[in-house]
């Protein structure tokens, strides 16, 4: 009895110091991270007046989110921003940093080029790609497109391809900084590997396929999941670039929360919609997880 | 022993910072103090009955200029320091703010609002449910301005109960703001050189026609970048008879009109502007009001829909000479021509006190901005049309917010003497607009209406397919969603 209680004592102890030392941080989360979200959901059920809750009103502010007449084009368009930024942002920053990695002149040069976009203020960023797709005779892209022959395209004013190019000029702005974390992996693949298979006769595109790619698969997931949840929050490259526009070709649900936050002063609404999209996102991010661990198993 | 010390030492340290952190009172005062003191105190002596009625109060002022404008500035802290002349026991601290819906919130919720601000006539409604601002009722009842404030406007700014929460700065019509170089260089000009400025939306389409082959730039700014898009096509869609886009249903709900016949032709004649006459800018969903009196100020456009309260935009802020700015009502189309009318109202903080709010409204006698002809009244009007003129902005009449009739006399007269514009170049202007045509903004959610209207834009601007009945169906089925759900349905 006594030699079994002894060690949940010792462990006690050591907890104790774990604590100690983890109660600046918890408290800090506890005031600015799992307060506000509780707060949060607990304000999607009551109508607001500024930000004082008035009355319960239970699901009322969820109704008026799904009745909205702009919900389901920010629906549609926030998961087709998802989609998009798969398929030209997700294996974007892995090839440059397969390609980094494998170069051997100048590759400081390239890794500060490629991560230079990242250090531009997103605003500034924005007015430049807006120059460039400017309709007209005085866009830079059409200007170009004159020169060989072609054009004037509408660019972000065709709905068609406001989406993926907004999700462009995502990807060149934040491309260069998650493939610093892709090199980063690679350079921790012992060199031993990559030797080895050099003497064994494997070119560059074997030793990609056969050694980097299985090592950075890891990564790649996590990579994966993360951009997910960030590109389903998109907010302010579609409201600087376009305003949701045209005709709500580019609105996301982010902006909708916006609108309802500080545009109709309605936060309870607000609100609703962020518990929703916060629900999307643990729906989407467990059955990323189980098909992933389905496979690993 | 060296370890000691400085032990010592940070102990004592220590010891003084707490002290003097819990210290309310300073230790003994120098000898300057000391008679800084006395001196203060026999003036104080002498001052107390003087002002032993009056409040010390402090009120932050929203409408101070933005720093960019200097001039403006310098006329401002000129009122600031005639009011503190006249009113000793108020400190005023300029807060300069430009009302914007994303920014008010969060600033009256963390106590921040100025005293006094400026905001636009859609907002009343949403500010009053939210009781985001000061009902001012018994202030303006005990001056006597509730009686000279125009009717139509007073209602604007009222609750159901018939509570004010505002004061009207000016008045506005809109009307159509054209670049006068531009006329010229497309020899848009008549036998005496003055420009022959469009009546009709017609003329305005092949008027921006002739401009655009002569002279590169567009003949017309329509925006469609956001609300603002949908409130200058309301005077379009007026003119082509769809006066009531939305219909007061008089039990507190409201009915959507937006797919009537005249507003879908509205809409299309915008579509031909892009598609077929080919006039506007190079990207009107890039536009809104602000880029587009830089687009007519810096002659990249010839025509803009603007109102009288906005003319330092292309002037002085854009850099058009004074002289080569025209104005003319909204033009006509097959339903009449109509000219929204509207104002930038004052709004008070929530938090204001009623000695706070009656040194605001005070300080707006000084500006010149109040329904009095007092000297300071007057001297306000004449400063600001005197930085004016130095600052290149024409001076020319306002749109009646107050109708007691020394204060229109006063601010008339102060327009005659600093007239820096020829009138011949805004007589079109002012005549339609003293005339019928003058339109209240659409009664219901307007700035959502607004919002409705500026997708359709939106998608026949960028769309030359674009089914315009069937996006006004939508647009109207959308809006009239929105309706119910906010006033509840018919």
């Amino acid at each position: 009895m006594k030699a079994a209680n002894k060690p949940k004592e010792k462990f006690r102890k050591r907890d104790l110091i774990s604590w100690l030392v983890m109660l600046p941080s918890l408290v800090l989360f506890a005031f600015f991270v799992w307060e506000p979200l509780i707060e949060n959901i607990r304000l999607s059920f009551y109508s607001t007046k500024m930000y004082e809750t008035v009355a319960f009103t239970g699901l009322k502010n969820y109704y008026l989110v799904l009745h909205d007449v702009d919900f389901l084009a920010a629906f549609k368009n926030t998961f087709s921003y998802t989609l998009w930024s798969l398929v030209i942002g997700f294996f974007v920053p892995m090839i440059i940093g397969v390609l980094i990695t494998e170069t051997v002149h100048l590759k400081g040069f390239f890794r500060m080029a490629v991560y230079f976009p990242n250090i531009m203020p997103s605003l500034a960023t924005i007015w430049i790609w807006s120059y460039f797709f400017l309709p007209g005779a005085t866009g830079v892209l059409n200007i170009i497109a004159g020169k060989l022959g072609m054009g004037p395209y509408e660019w972000l004013n065709d709905p068609k391809w406001t989406i993926p190019l907004i999700i462009i000029t995502l990807t060149w702005k934040s491309a260069g900084s998650t493939a610093l974390i892709y090199m980063a992996n690679i350079a921790s693949i012992s060199p031993d590997l990559y030797e080895a298979a050099t003497i064994d006769g494997a070119g560059i595109m074997q030793r990609v396929r056969h050694i980097t790619v299985p090592s950075i698969f890891g990564i790649a997931k996590t990579m994966l999941i993360l951009q997910i949840i960030s590109v389903f929050q998109i907010l302010y490259e579609p409201m600087i670039f376009k305003n949701g526009g045209p005709n709500n070709a580019s609105i996301s649900l982010m902006m909708l929360m916006y609108r309802y936050g500080y545009r109709d002063y309605n936060v309870g609404k607000a609100a609703s919609l962020s518990v929703l999209v916060c629900i999307i996102l643990v729906i989407l991010s467990g059955i990323y997880m189980r098909a992933t661990r389905e496979k690993e198993n | 022993m060296k370890k000691k010390l400085i032990s010592l030492l940070l102990c004592g340290t220590m010891i003084a910072a707490l002290s003097a952190c819990g210290s309310t009172e300073s230790a003994a005062p120098t000898e300057t103090e000391t008679v800084e003191e006395t001196t203060t105190a026999t003036d104080d002596a002498a001052a107390e009955t003087a002002t032993e009625e009056l409040p010390e109060v402090t009120i932050t002022l929203g409408m101070y200029p933005e720093d960019t404008l200097v001039d403006d500035i310098a006329v401002f802290d000129g009122y600031i320091a005639t009011y503190q002349e006249l009113h000793p026991n108020v400190t005023c601290v300029p807060a300069y703010y430009k009302y914007s819906t994303d920014t008010f919130m969060p600033m009256v919720e963390s106590g921040n609002c100025p005293t006094i601000f400026e905001s636009w006539f859609t907002e009343p409604t949403k500010l009053i449910a939210q009781g985001a601002i000061a009902d001012i009722t018994d202030e303006l009842e005990a001056r006597g301005w509730l009686d000279a404030m125009n009717p139509s406007i007073k209602d604007l700014l009222s609750d159901s109960n018939g509570r004010v929460y505002g004061v009207p700065r000016d008045g506005y019509a809109l009307g159509l703001m054209c670049n006068v170089e531009l006329f010229e260089a497309a020899g848009l000009v008549d036998a005496d050189g003055y420009p022959t400025l469009p009546k009709t939306w017609d003329e305005v389409a092949e008027m921006g026609k002739t401009i655009k082959e002569a002279t590169g730039s567009a003949g017309l700014v329509l925006l469609a970048q956001d609300n603002a898009g949908g409130w200058h096509f309301s005077n379009i869609a007026w003119a082509f008879g769809a006066t009531e886009l939305c219909k007061d249903n008089g039990d507190g709900t409201f009915t959507s009109n937006l797919a009537s016949d005249e507003a879908i032709a509205a809409m299309e004649f915008v579509k031909s502007l892009k598609w077929d006459y080919d006039i506007l800018t190079a990207d009107p969903l890039s536009e809104n009001w602000g880029t587009g009196f830089t687009q007519l100020g810096t002659g990249n456009a010839a025509m803009y829909i603007g109102a009288n309260d906005a003319v330092a935009q292309p002037t002085q802020v854009n850099g058009l000479p004074v002289d080569k700015l025209a104005m003319t009502a909204i033009p006509a189309g097959p339903g009449g021509q109509y000219s929204l009318y509207g104002g930038t109202p004052y709004f008070f903080s929530k938090d204001a006190t009623p000695d706070e709010i009656n040194a605001a409204l005070d300080f707006l006698e000084v500006m010149g901005k109040a329904p009095v002809a007092t000297e300071s009244s007057v001297a306000g009007m004449r400063a600001g049309a005197e930085a004016n003129v130095a600052n290149g902005v024409p001076v020319i009449q306002g749109f009646p917010c107050w109708v007691n009739q020394d204060y229109l006399d006063a601010q008339a007269s102060v327009v005659s003497e600093f007239s820096n514009v020829d009138t011949k170049l805004f007589q079109s202007y002012f005549d339609a607009t003293a005339s019928k045509g003058l339109h209240l903004e659409e009664p219901g959610s307007t700035q959502d209406m607004y919002a409705e209207l500026t997708k359709v834009l939106q998608a026949v601007l960028t769309d030359s397919n674009a089914d315009v009945a069937a996006l006004m169906k939508q647009a109207n089925d959308n809006y009239q969603t929105i309706l119910d759900s906010t006033f509840g349905a018919e």
